[in-house]
């Protein structure tokens, strides 16, 4: 066995197009099934990473795929909205550390979200330049979003408006960057992070302006009582929060009705996770608590039946290619024809070239064995790097 | 060393019939074998290495019956005691010059690739005049460097019988005396009996016996 | 007893003298608050087992102080940030802090904060929300209050270091008793003359005219500028329907302001609000201060 091998060696070293081409086709069709599903367990753990590491969502009664979606994707579609009260309800309940998210508006393409401090040492985002949000009116940037529109700490953000025809909704705000957040390799990366009352001034519930209790300009009132003024729309509102007119932000209407997109729970103990649930399961309160690993489960359930025919794509396209390889050793045997017919002349034993051609297929598979581990060990290794570079585009 | 007797082959679904009625050819004997195209040479040496089967008569190598053998028994019988040059060398380029020489220990259990026999193959290579080539390929070396290492591979396992199908028929006329007289020369050395399939006249002086193949009376059915 | 036992014993009584009596787990905490009477309410429960900070300047009002960027970021690594709550922060729609670590030690008694009476409010457009200028926010001098906001600050404590929350609670009830102490003397001083009319130098006694039912009106006098002869005649005429003979002032007025008012027959008392850290003494002995002056004019 050890002479066919040797001749074996001999010939694929010296037919060293035709053994890659047989080493790449095995080592392709060895690899790609199991390339894909580390890749996409990869996947399904990153995208469930993120969900199961948020205990629980409080959202406004609707699609809990929306609510998830947009408290911790950022997506676009924003679900309907709950007010400061529901927040201020959990935060008295001492069941759970609750994070307010006003996941609304947009800058330059990137989702602003406008939260709490707490929201950073959740997620364990950490500043690589710059520093923590402090004063309303500044954001902090994730790091694709500051790789991409070229923004360090000092240079300035400004929220894109709703609606181009609706004046009198929500206006651009010019936001300084004062920070940039270290890459997270999560939807984080992507996303502008501003103080909850400043997502709040986007959308009109608060500015700020000259002051009117005093005023002099008569031409900015409608009128002036002991304990009232009126302003008017000449009243020019500050479109930037400036060291200079901070003191004149102020907001207007009850805070307790102030609208958030989702409050993320961070319950004390799995008790408290229990009692907090069950106090939104009654059928006629208008909101509900979901666990994120549960939608994410039953969304990634429905996305992965798509693995079924990829892998059946997969079986189709190795069935080709084994063919094709059959059809390579069968050419192959035809081009060794005289070979073989010399030495049966020679006097070897038939099983002599049975080896032969077994040894061909052993070494070929060994060299594509050798080839698939080393690609899969790879890969085990960077996949999780590779599926965040994907998934974070 | 060769007796052939009432021996008659017929390849199925061809014209082609051999009938000899008797052949021999003694043992140390130099025989060349002429004849026109197609009239069965090449078959004729593979009715003596045992490669075909004769419808009727027997075949004898020595003291063996050749075509009473099974095909194992022949196939190691052949490699043993036959050794085959080729009009067309037949050696394998992925080898190199040693490999190829040493190629029928490799192909077959009934000869053991020790490391004396490496220093033979070596040796008969220098005697052959391509010692200094052993580890280039086929495809790096001349027509005739090819037809040395041939007899080389054919002569290492110390063959007693020595058949060469054209072994000359590749060569220019420089090449084909200077590698006949090597062949010849070393047959005599190796005490073997050489049996060749040849169409050059002008080289029957090198063997003991010219058997032309009309006298055995074979013909091509029309 | 062999020689290495008790060797052994000895250097574990050696060793045990030496470690700190400090529960397991029970770093020092740092805690900022917004206010003076909060610092010394924190300072008085946790002691040894906080540091607490009051970042603003000592010659500022923190009501209408606005830290800067690097101060807040202080508060952001606090352990603790202690908030008076009933809007005394107006900085705090102003900036970003961790709800994890903030409280507001008068939540408990939200419903009873008093809304200002004579603020301006603004709106936009007929139909605009108003815009709210806020609450009374000095509920420390209302001692019941104050202890409610001491009992907050040993809740917060306690949750932070389980482990010590015996010494606080005990720490918390000698510092509550100390409160109602003063409520109580006060309380009795006010009874002697309930309907004793005062006047105030500014509008910040809300909370102590609420609990002890005092009869008072606000002026909007500083201590150490004299007032206009406008304001002047405002005194004359409010005291035509307030006869008041007492005015209760922030802090010392000047001799000159004094001496008019006693032309007026109207004496000066100071109940220093002590939003800040006072020169002299402490949170205690200024109220006890504030008691034995306010006392005086129940006489």
């Amino acid at each position: 066995m050890m002479d066919s091998l040797y001749l074996t060696w001999q010939y694929v070293v010296f037919h060293k197009i035709k053994t890659l081409i047989l080493v790449a086709c095995v080592t392709l069709i060895a690899t790609l099934p199991l390339a894909l599903e580390l890749l996409l367990r990869e996947s399904e753990q990153q995208l469930l990473a993120r969900a199961a590491a948020t205990p629980l969502v409080l959202g406004a009664k609707g699609s809990t795929l929306e609510l998830v979606m947009n408290s911790l994707y950022f997506s676009t579609e924003t679900p309907e909205t709950l007010s400061m009260a529901t927040m201020h309800q959990v935060m008295t309940s001492n069941l759970a550390l609750p994070i307010p998210l006003y996941v609304r508006f947009q800058a330059r393409g990137f989702p602003i979200v406008g939260t709490t401090f707490d929201y950073f040492d959740f997620r364990g985002l950490r500043i690589a330049a710059g520093r923590p949000l402090t004063i309303l009116g500044e954001c902090v940037i994730g790091a694709t979003v500051a790789e991409r529109l070229r923004l360090k700490p000092g240079d300035s953000l400004i929220s894109a408006p709703e609606n181009l025809f609706d004046l009198a909704g929500a206006y651009p705000l010019k936001m300084q960057v004062v920070g940039v957040l270290q890459k997270a390799y999560t939807a984080d990366d992507l996303a502008v992070f501003v103080d909850l009352h400043t997502t709040w001034v986007i959308a009109g519930l608060g500015h700020g302006h000259q002051e009117l209790a005093h005023t002099t300009d008569t031409t900015v009132l409608l009128q002036r009582s002991d304990t009232s003024v009126t302003a008017n729309a000449k009243l020019q509102l500050y479109t930037e929060v400036t060291a200079d007119n901070v003191d004149t932000f102020h907001f207007h209407g009850d805070a307790a009705t102030y609208p958030l997109t989702a409050v993320s729970a961070v319950p004390h103990d799995a008790k408290s996770a229990t009692l907090l649930r069950g106090r939104y399961l009654a059928r006629e309160t208008p909101h509900h608590m979901v666990r994120p690993k549960d939608v994410v489960d039953r969304l990634l359930a429905e996305i992965f039946r798509i693995k079924n025919v990829l892998d059946a794509v997969v079986l189709v396209v190795s069935g080709a290619t084994v063919l094709a390889i059959a059809l390579i050793f069968a050419l192959s045997l035809r081009l060794r024809q005289k070979e073989m017919t010399t030495i049966f002349q020679l006097g070897c034993r038939r099983r002599t070239i049975a080896r032969l051609l077994a040894s061909e297929m052993l070494i070929i598979a060994c060299l594509s064995g050798a080839l698939c581990t080393g690609v899969l060990v790879v890969l085990a290794h960077v996949d999780s790097d590779l599926v965040r570079l994907w998934m974070v585009r | 060393m060769i007796r052939m007797r009432a021996l008659t082959f017929c390849y199925p679904n061809t014209d082609l019939r051999l009938h000899i009625p008797e052949l021999t050819v003694a043992e140390a004997q130099k025989v060349a074998i002429i004849g026109p195209s197609s009239a069965g040479k090449t078959t004729l040496l593979q009715l003596i290495a045992g490669i075909l089967t004769p419808q009727a008569g027997s075949v004898h190598v020595g003291n063996v019956h050749v075509n009473a053998l099974s095909d194992a028994r022949r196939r190691g019988f052949r490699i043993t005691t036959i050794g085959f040059i080729f009009q067309d060398f037949a050696l394998l380029d992925y080898l190199n010059v040693l490999d190829n020489i040493l190629h029928p220990y490799r192909i077959t259990g009934a000869l053991r690739l020790r490391h004396d026999i490496r220093t033979r193959a070596a040796k008969l290579a220098t005697e052959m005049g391509i010692g200094d080539k052993l580890q280039r390929r086929p495809e790096a070396l001349s027509q005739g460097e090819k037809q040395r290492v041939a007899i080389c591979r054919a002569l290492l396992p110390y063959p007693k019988l020595i058949l060469a199908d054209e072994a000359t028929g590749n060569l220019d006329p420089a090449n084909k005396t200077r590698i006949l007289e090597l062949l010849c020369r070393t047959v005599e050395a190796h005490h073997a009996t050489l049996v060749a399939v040849t169409h050059d006249y002008e080289l029957f002086g090198y063997f003991d016996r010219v058997i032309d193949f009309r006298h055995f009376g074979s013909s091509v059915i029309s | 007893m062999r020689p290495l036992h008790c060797l052994y014993l000895a250097w574990l009584v050696v060793i045990s003298s030496h470690v700190p009596m400090q529960a397991a787990g029970s770093a020092r905490l740092t805690v900022y608050v917004v206010n003076y009477p909060l610092q010394y309410f924190a300072e008085r429960i946790a002691g040894e087992h906080a540091t607490v900070v009051f970042p603003a300047p000592s010659e500022v009002d923190p009501a209408f102080w606005m830290p800067d960027p690097p101060t807040i970021a202080a508060y952001q690594r606090a352990d603790l940030i202690l908030l008076n709550g009933a809007t005394y922060e107006k900085w705090l729609t102003k900036v970003t802090l961790p709800y994890a670590r903030h409280v507001d030690t008068s939540a408990g008694f939200q419903a009873r904060y008093i809304r200002l009476a004579d603020a301006i409010t603004h709106t936009h457009g007929p139909t605009g929300a108003h815009a709210h200028e806020g609450y009374a926010f000095t509920t420390w001098l209302d001692f019941d209050l104050a202890t409610q906001q001491a009992q907050a600050i040993a809740g917060a404590l306690s949750r932070k270091q389980p482990e010590l929350r015996e010494t606080f609670q005990r720490r918390y009830a000698a510092l509550a008793k100390d409160l109602m102490a003063l409520d109580a003397e006060l309380q009795a001083s006010v009874a002697k003359r309930p309907q004793q009319p005062f006047l105030a130098s500014h509008p910040v006694y809300d909370y102590l005219v609420r609990r002890y039912g005092l009869r008072l009106k606000s002026l909007h006098w500083e201590s150490d500028v004299m007032p206009s002869e406008a304001e002047w005649a405002k005194l004359r005429e409010l005291r035509q329907e307030h006869p008041a003979q007492w005015m209760i002032w922030e802090a010392d007025p000047m001799p000159e302001i004094v001496a008019r008012l006693r032309t007026m027959d109207i004496n000066s008392v100071v109940f220093a609000p002590c939003a800040n850290v006072p020169q002299q003494g402490d949170f205690l002995s200024v109220m006890r201060q504030n008691v034995a002056n306010l006392s005086a004019a129940f006489q």
